[in-house]
């Protein structure tokens, strides 16, 4: 599948939301990033570049080959040089191809990945709701929610308080007292998304966590993302679906090989983002 | 006081139509204004190590998340077998017997020792919650991955939380050890394991040694993050320890050089080993000692001391990989 084919799966009904309020300039900054480069460092496989069959000594051919088998270690720039600024109530979409560096960028905002160089600056602690969505496979999910919960900052007592709140928004009825690896993707989405939001985030990321969720989930998602919006709260969100986004976001970055090509209202960053898609469509 | 704008006008509509890809958008502000804007309202940067009060004061406030991840996975551990928890008694059990058969009825190792069951069997069982403390403290950032991924917090509760974890499952082996250690005294030609007010004394043992397996985790917890092949060096240290520590021997009927025999005699593991013998043994050779109580103490606390100092000062790069 190439990247032209993502999809605007969502539809239009789906989505009957008040359009994203629009954020002035002088609203208060929940977040700041400033030149953030992230560079990963990967253990194994061959250094990037020799990939490609070159012509090359018996000799060198024999070091290289030695080189991928030991010791050899090579860096990802994942992230060059990217700086924004986020306000407090803005839903900030994140759109960009496959391997852009848009998950790295959000990990990296939520202090999960210490910058190599540059600064993040964030008001409150932020929440991160990746791809995987399971915390620990082994454990039930109630065990989860309680670990989830814990772990960002709220006491047992607060838990044991939101737990029924935390199953009813999931959705997921007695599967909660089974193992989270007997989950299909959409139910352990549905209850990571349950568990991070129940604790009302300054900062709620999405990367790509409601791809696998059904209508009744997405709706639902959508009105808690509003809530936490009200809330004075800052909310990201990663997704290919280009109709999620324009639905939901105010504003949009666009992420290119580790760069900030765009940034500025949804619309148009989308529109650019399109056509930029579409060419790539044509070429292939 | 005035922020200056951030967001640039719209880049040129050209790139709406033609889909090329724009040039990088070139930040309106510089990086000392981005500072100072941060800085003008209170936002806190991330990824950086945070100051010792603040982490220690963070790791406290966590310490109920760090008691439910421990029990949650020294449950989940035997989750996947149809004995279930039964496992936590007969893992150690059957290690135990092992070393029994082998060095307390065929080998002789255990020379001027009265009864050398209850002493391979106490010996065993210690220094296996040691051995599993130190391979749970390797792994425990490795094996957290999905947690260190999703959620920031200090990850000084994962060592912490992986120890504690052994901790709950050497719990019931320490009964089972004791039982083992009562029964033997009934056998023919050993020595009898009276129950004495000494039996109480294990606690504070159990506790020192709890906490000597913490700073431990911390050390290799770091060291393995920041290079995993030490994780393969780790199984040789253990053995290297076990075979130094009179695990399944007597240091002193064996080792006649002086300075080896301190050595063995007041390492950190040996020092463990004896408490626990001399709290649950009468035996002439092993009685009670105020100096290895002493020295465990040291030997306790140094390590949990430095070994959270080291830990501390890697703590912005174990979420990397
Ligand atoms: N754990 C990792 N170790 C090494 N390199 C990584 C790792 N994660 C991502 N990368 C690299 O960083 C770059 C950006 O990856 P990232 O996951 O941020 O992309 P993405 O924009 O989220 O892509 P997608 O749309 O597929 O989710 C890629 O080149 C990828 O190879
Ligand atoms: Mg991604």
């Amino acid at each position: 599948m190439t990247d032209a084919e993502i999809d605007y799966e969502v539809d239009a009904e789906d989505l009957t939301l008040a359009a994203p309020r629009e954020i002035r300039d002088d609203a208060k900054p929940s977040l700041v990033v400033d030149d953030l480069h992230i560079t990963y460092r990967v253990f194994g496989g061959k250094k990037l570049g020799t990939a490609t069959q070159r012509k090359d000594s018996f000799v060198r051919k024999l070091l290289n080959q030695g080189r991928s088998h030991v010791g050899s270690v090579s860096e990802v720039k994942a992230v060059k040089g990217i700086s924004f600024v986020a306000r407090h109530g803005e839903s900030i979409g994140i759109v960009g191809i496959n391997g852009s560096g848009k998950s790295t960028l959000l990990r990296a905002v939520a202090g999960l990945i210490p910058p190599t160089k540059g600064s993040v600056y964030v008001a409150g602690e932020p929440s991160l709701l990746g791809v995987n969505a399971v915390l620990m496979g082994d454990l039930s999910g109630e065990r989860n929610i309680m670990i989830g919960g814990l772990a960002l900052g709220m006491t047992p007592q607060e838990v044991e308080a939101s737990f029924d709140d935390i199953v009813d928004f999931s959705g997921i009825g007695n599967f909660v007292y089974l193992p989270m690896k007997a989950y299909s993707s959409g139910m352990a989405a549905r209850l990571r998304f349950a568990i991070s939001a129940s604790a009302v985030p300054d900062i709620l990321m999405i990367d790509e966590a409601l791809a696998t969720g059904d209508a009744t989930f997405r709706n639902k998602s959508t009105e808690r993302i509003n809530k936490i919006r009200e809330q004075a709260g800052t909310v990201f969100l990663v997704s290919h679906s280009l109709a999620t986004v324009e639905a939901m976001c105010s504003r949009v970055l666009w992420v290119h090989q580790g760069e900030l090509v765009a940034d500025g209202p949804a619309k148009e960053v989308c529109a650019q983002y399109k056509a930029f898609v579409a060419k790539s469509r044509a070429k292939s | 006081m005035t922020v200056p704008t951030q967001r640039k006008a719209p880049a040129p509509a050209a790139s709406a139509t033609t889909g090329a890809v724009p040039a990088p958008v070139t930040p309106s502000l510089t990086s000392d204004q981005l500072r100072h804007l941060a800085e003008t309202h209170g936002l806190k940067q991330m990824g950086v190590r945070p100051p010792l009060r603040e982490y220690v004061r963070n790791l406290w406030a966590r310490r109920q998340f760090t008691a439910v991840l421990a029990r949650s996975k020294a449950y989940a551990r035997n989750q996947t077998n149809y004995l279930g928890q039964l496992w936590s008694l007969l893992n150690p059990a059957l290690n135990a017997l092992t070393y029994v058969l082998i060095f307390g009825f065929i080998l002789n190792t255990t020379k001027g020792v009265g009864n050398h069951i209850a002493f391979i069997v106490l010996g065993t069982f210690t220094f296996r919650f040691f051995d599993q403390s130190v391979a749970a403290g390797a792994k425990s950032i490795s094996s957290n991955m999905n947690l260190v991924r999703s959620v920031h917090f200090p990850r000084a509760v994962l060592p912490t939380s992986s120890v504690m974890s052994e901790l709950f499952t050497a719990l019931p082996a320490t009964i089972v050890m004791l039982a083992f250690a009562f029964g033997s005294g009934f056998l023919p030609d050993m020595d009898s394991i009276p129950i004495t007010w000494q039996w109480l004394l294990l606690v504070p043992a159990m506790a020192l040694l709890w906490l000597f397996n913490i700073g431990c985790a911390f050390f290799v917890a770091r060291w393995v993050a920041i290079t995993p092949d030490l994780n393969n060096v780790i199984p040789f240290v253990m053995r290297l320890l076990m075979y130094g520590s009179g695990v399944i021997w007597t240091i002193s009927t064996h080792v006649t050089n002086e300075f080896w025999l301190k050595i063995l005699d007041y390492q950190p593991v040996a020092v463990f080993l004896y408490l626990v013998r001399s709290c649950v043994m009468d035996d002439p050779t092993i009685p009670q000692s105020p100096a290895r109580w002493v020295w465990g103490a040291i030997w306790a606390v140094s390590f949990i001391v430095v070994g959270f100092l080291l830990f501390w000062r890697g703590e912005e790069r174990y979420g990397r990989d």
